[in-house]
């Protein structure tokens, strides 16, 4: 026989679906805006403004709600619309401007021409269901319209992580529990067997999203098994990898995901206190949780005697200052406690000795949203995707020089060819492909050659980089891999907490002669020298800032060993790049003597006649790039 | 107890001992910097390095900080070992080439300056973290800490103005390896002037590096210099002694 | 010198402290100020019985603190990996050149602007980018940014 409350807390979580699937399904028309920091930063917050002002004025019988990033980043502002009965509609590329005649179609009863895609059903990925919106067929003049899995973007993606983002309004909870949401933890709850939660993780193969790969299962039962009374529970949300920002998307679009990942991780190594380290620089990501946690409470899912099982847990915020560091995770725990990022060597780890002593789980914001579906769908369905030692999916962001710039998730063992020029589009511009930078500053090049590389931990580990967070950079011709190198290594000098010496002063050393190299102060031997550094700094190292620091460097040395040669013998840049070696011209057979560069320079430095090829002073020229960036005909070239 | 091999060599020490004790033990020499036996281990320089393996796989640690583990493998002197320690000197040498310290441990180790890197000049500070470490571990005052971080880490006293808590005990200056901190005593009916503030009059004593200078107490009995006023008015209020404690010196009490 | 709001200020913030990390503390400080005023650090020493040295040690380790006084408003250039390769360097040389700035003094007179680098704001798509106070400004050209920061003059 049941206990009341257990039967009032359960009919709790079966209210909160019943109100949710009316919210995704609803009687109304939704409209839905993507208001991410990326959308905000296209202008989605004008758009959202707007619409509420139009649809307020027009009296259109519509809900107007936010949305996270559904990941196709390089169109944003998205604008979604749901009429009931109909397909999902999402517009791409939305101006306050289009916003009326956007309402215009919608009140005629027929949608606006320029629909980027629809969206027929609504996946419920953690009871293996769908449920279509529309009603009866598809009208004809949305039939020729791209459903979006069929866009190349989607087509080979599977997305657990970010199951959710870009479905749900993320303020509202009731949409992620109809989206299976805290049932996992339910489950995971009423059977009170936190060992069972451990093994199935462990045999789900689940290895940590955040950069070293480690076993996620294996971790937690470390440190359930570790001496003392107290467990403490932690999420990395320091994304501090430059280009990376799956987590960011994550905490904006879902946070719910991971407070529920936090609660069944607390469960099964019996902590009651956790906290989500989250870097200052994701206002919207703190405020979205901030919102989360308090309606988690007001639920009774977070606090004392969680869904009446007698777990009790507590979630607080805790606030980065401004260190990549303090991503490692004993700078992290360091941070927490109020002192300055300094890693700790390790042993002991964390799981054993971590915050304030006490045995202590960290994990990736990714790694706890893939969790609850772990638990939902079984080890046996994670384990069944990706390769044999790297399970499931993993979110990409692919930046830099590529046509579809967006975050992406693909089952493990995909290639790159495949996340590049599949899901990518390839390179813009009529450039031509030359590497993809993976790993962030720990991690290294993939040159044309490997295209066909299938990506998981160990391959990309072969091939001299890392997994790392996830932060993919495509690089083109006129990308200069050793500006590049120096680059990580400058960031890195930045951010080296300067305790140990192979570190602060190796790097900074390392460093110094990459601005000789790019500077044409190059000498022979410098590359061995490099490599020599290189590898007394990565063994030499206290902690993994160090140890992987050398790695771009070693890595773009290993496949563009003949560009670090043309910049130290013949003191050249090949890609036109580093300003010292490189001087700005113009190309008289391309120039139109349009007067766009001219009108530009900051020194006056241009002269020529309207329409006649115009001239560059290079005595006056300060290579600032102001006339490479509004040339028009690919005359300013370098 | 807990059993480890020591370049092939066994040894049994108590739980809590680290591979840099337990190695002296065995008369094993291991190179530190940054190490002082008065000091919690810091494990910056990196100069102790060892090679550790478990379970097949070799690692490098810090001698000076890694506890000992039962069945632990370790080599003092491989390859990978050599390789680091002569990174850390050739990089230290770059910053404070004149430090004798460093000097040594290179014509030890077989170390010369690389030409390829360009001497630091002016300072020579290696930031081993003696000094901060010990004002705060065995002083207790925490006059000085670090400031910044990265290469551009410094020692430095609050906003690098006079520090406000330094009681001019000198350890700082002693514990320093490599003479980056200087201390003047100033002479009865001298003067001098501290760095970037006002003329003291001696006998005093000036810790440049901190900007602070402080006169010196003179026992009211024999006239013999005690220590500096400030330091004896804080461990006076410290123990919460009489007013009048310090007037005398040790000597002068018996 | 410390003013009497200023003590008021620290005299609250040390009864709310409780458990708070001294580097929360420190962030409601910023906050407050737009920096982190000596006499006000040299006040929370007292109140809290922690060592200036430290207080001044946690101050410079973390990026987001400044000492100085900063400028109304905050350009903050991202320089992350997506940035770069989109030449965020130029970007950050041309609002230099536009404010006057150099390495060594990135606020200007007026207290009118504050630059500084950032990595990385996670808008890689619509790379490069410059935050100014809230407002994110993404797909950037050296003469769009100019255009940009007059509005804020």
């Amino acid at each position: 026989m049941k206990r009341r409350e257990e039967i009032n807390s359960l009919k709790n979580l079966e209210r909160l679906k019943e109100e949710g699937m009316n919210s995704l399904f609803p009687s109304r028309t939704k409209i839905m805006v993507g208001m991410a920091t990326c959308g905000k930063a296209a202008g989605a917050g004008e758009v959202w403004q707007v619409l509420n002002k139009e649809v307020k004025k027009r009296k259109i019988d519509a809900l107007v709600v936010k949305t996270g990033c559904i990941g196709l980043c390089q169109h944003e502002p998205l604008v979604d619309i749901l009429k009931p009965g109909y397909p999902r509609i999402t517009y791409d590329r939305v101006t306050p401007e289009k916003v009326g005649e956007l309402l215009d179609g919608l009140v005629k009863g027929k949608f606006k021409k320029g629909i980027m895609a629809r969206i027929d059903q609504e996946e419920f990925l953690l009871d293996d269901t769908s449920r279509r919106y529309n009603k009866g067929k598809i009208p004809a003049y949305l039939a020729s319209v791209s459903p979006y899995k069929k866009l190349p973007f989607y087509k080979k993606q599977m997305r657990i992580a970010l199951r959710n983002c870009g479905f749900i309004d993320p303020e509202n909870i009731a949409e992620y529990v109809a989206k299976g949401g805290y049932f996992s933890l339910a489950q995971v709850l009423k059977g009170r067997k936190p060992e069972k939660v451990i093994s199935q993780i462990k045999s789900s193969k689940l290895r940590g999203r955040g950069g070293a790969g480690f076993s996620t299962g294996l971790k937690w039962e470390i440190c359930r098994n570790a001496d003392g009374e107290e467990r403490y529970l932690i999420c990395n949300a320091d994304e501090g990898d430059p280009g990376a920002y799956m987590d960011r998307s994550i905490l904006e679009g879902d946070p719910h995901s991971i407070l529920e990942g936090m609660l069944i991780g607390g469960f099964a190594i019996g902590a009651s206190q956790g906290c989500i380290y989250v870097r200052e620089e994701y206002p919207l990501a703190i405020e979205r949780l901030e919102i989360a946690l308090n309606q988690v409470r007001g639920e009774g899912l977070l606090g004392k005697n969680i869904l009446d099982s007698g777990f009790d847990f507590e979630i607080e915020i805790c606030q980065g200052a401004g260190a990549f560091v303090c991503g490692e995770e004993t700078a992290l725990i360091q941070s927490i406690e109020g002192n300055w990022g300094e890693p700790k060597p390790r042993p002991p780890f964390p799981a054993i000795s971590g915050f304030r002593g006490k045995p202590t789980v960290i994990n990736n914001v990714e790694t706890w949203s893939n969790v609850p579906a772990i638990m939902a769908r079984g080890a046996k369905w994670f384990s069944g995707i990706g390769t044999s030692k790297s399970k499931g999916t993993k979110v990409f962001s692919l930046v830099g020089k590529v046509c579809n710039i967006g975050l992406v998730e693909v089952p493990m063992g995909i290639t790159l060819k495949d996340i590049i020029y599949g899901i990518g589009g390839g390179v813009p511009n009529g450039r031509s492909f030359k590497a993809v930078q993976t790993g962030g500053p720990s991690g290294g090049c993939i040159p044309k050659d490997l295209i066909d590389l299938p990506v998981d931990f160990d391959q990309l580990k072969k091939a001299g980089s890392i997994m790392g967070s996830g932060g993919m950079i495509v690089m083109d011709d006129r990308t200069c891999m050793v500006d590049v190198a120096k680059y990580f290594l400058s960031f890195l000098e930045e951010e080296s907490c300067g305790k140990c010496v192979p570190c602060r002063v190796g790097i900074r050393r390392m460093r110094e002669i990459l601005e000789d190299i790019t500077s044409g102060r190059g000498e022979e031997g410098d590359i061995e020298y490099l490599q020599q550094m290189a590898e007394a700094v990565k063994d030499g190292s206290l902690c993994g800032l160090g140890k992987t620091a050398p790695n771009p460097v070693l890595a773009t040395i290993r496949y563009f060993r003949d560009e670090y040669e043309a910049h130290i013998k013949e003191k050249r840049c090949p890609a036109g790049v580093c300003k010292p070696l490189i001087t700005y011209s113009i190309d008289a057979e391309n120039c139109t003597g349009c007067g766009a560069c001219q009108r530009v320079c900051p020194q006056e430095a241009i002269t020529g006649k309207k329409k006649k090829p115009h001239q560059i002073l290079i005595d006056k020229c300060i290579k600032c790039g102001a006339c490479f960036e509004v040339c028009k005909f690919d005359a300013i070239v370098t | 107890m807990i059993s480890l091999t020591i370049d092939n060599q066994t040894i049994e020490v108590a739980e809590g001992t680290t591979v840099l004790e337990a190695a002296e033990k065995l008369n094993i020499y291991i190179p530190t910097l940054c190490h002082h036996e008065s000091l919690i281990p810091y494990g910056g320089c990196r100069l102790c390095v060892v090679e550790v393996s478990r379970n097949g796989a070799a690692d490098l640690t810090s001698s000076c900080t890694h506890k000992v583990e039962e069945g632990l493998k370790v080599k003092t002197n491989t390859e990978r070992v050599r390789k680091v320690r002569r990174l850390v000197l050739e990089l230290l040498l770059a910053d404070a080439p004149e430090a004798p310290i460093l000097q040594d441990l290179a014509r030890e180790m077989g170390v010369t300056r690389s030409e390829r890197l360009k001497p630091r000049k002016d300072d020579l500070c290696i930031l081993c973290g003696r000094c901060v470490r010990a004002c705060r571990e065995v002083v207790g005052v925490n006059a000085i800490d670090f400031a910044g971080r990265g290469y551009s880490k410094k020692v430095a006293a609050p906003f690098f103005k006079s520090s406000p808590d330094c009681i001019a005990c000198s350890t700082c200056f002693y514990i320093c390896p490599t003479g980056a901190i200087t201390m003047r005593e100033v002479e009865e009916g001298e003067k001098a002037r501290i760095p970037e503030g006002e003329i003291v009059e001696g006998p005093a004593r000036i810790i440049d590096n901190w900007k602070v200078g402080l006169t010196m107490k003179r026992c009211k009995k024999c006239g013999e210099i005690i220590a500096p006023e400030f330091q004896l008015e804080y461990l006076r209020k410290k123990v919460d002694l009489k007013e009048d404690h310090f007037d005398i010196c040790p000597s002068c009490r018996e | 010198m410390s003013s009497v709001s200023d003590e008021k200020f620290v005299d609250e913030i040390a009864k709310k402290a409780g458990g708070s990390s001294l580097i929360t503390i420190l962030q409601e400080v910023q906050s407050r100020y737009n920096y982190l005023p000596e006499q006000v650090l040299a006040l929370l020493s007292k109140k809290l019985e922690v060592p200036l040295s430290r207080i001044f040690s946690l101050a410079t380790f973390y990026r987001s603190f400044s000492l100085k006084k900063r400028g109304k408003n905050l350009v903050k250039v991202c320089l992350g990996t997506a940035c770069h390769v989109k030449n965020a360097n130029n970007l950050l040389e041309k609002a230099k050149r536009d404010l006057n700035l150099s390495d060594e003094v990135m606020t200007t007179k007026d207290l009118n602007f504050t630059v500084e680098k950032v990595r990385c704001l996670g808008c890689c798509s619509l790379a490069p980018v410059v935050l100014i106070n809230e407002d994110t400004y993404g797909s950037l050209t050296q003469e769009k940014m100019s255009k940009i920061l007059k509005k804020y003059a």
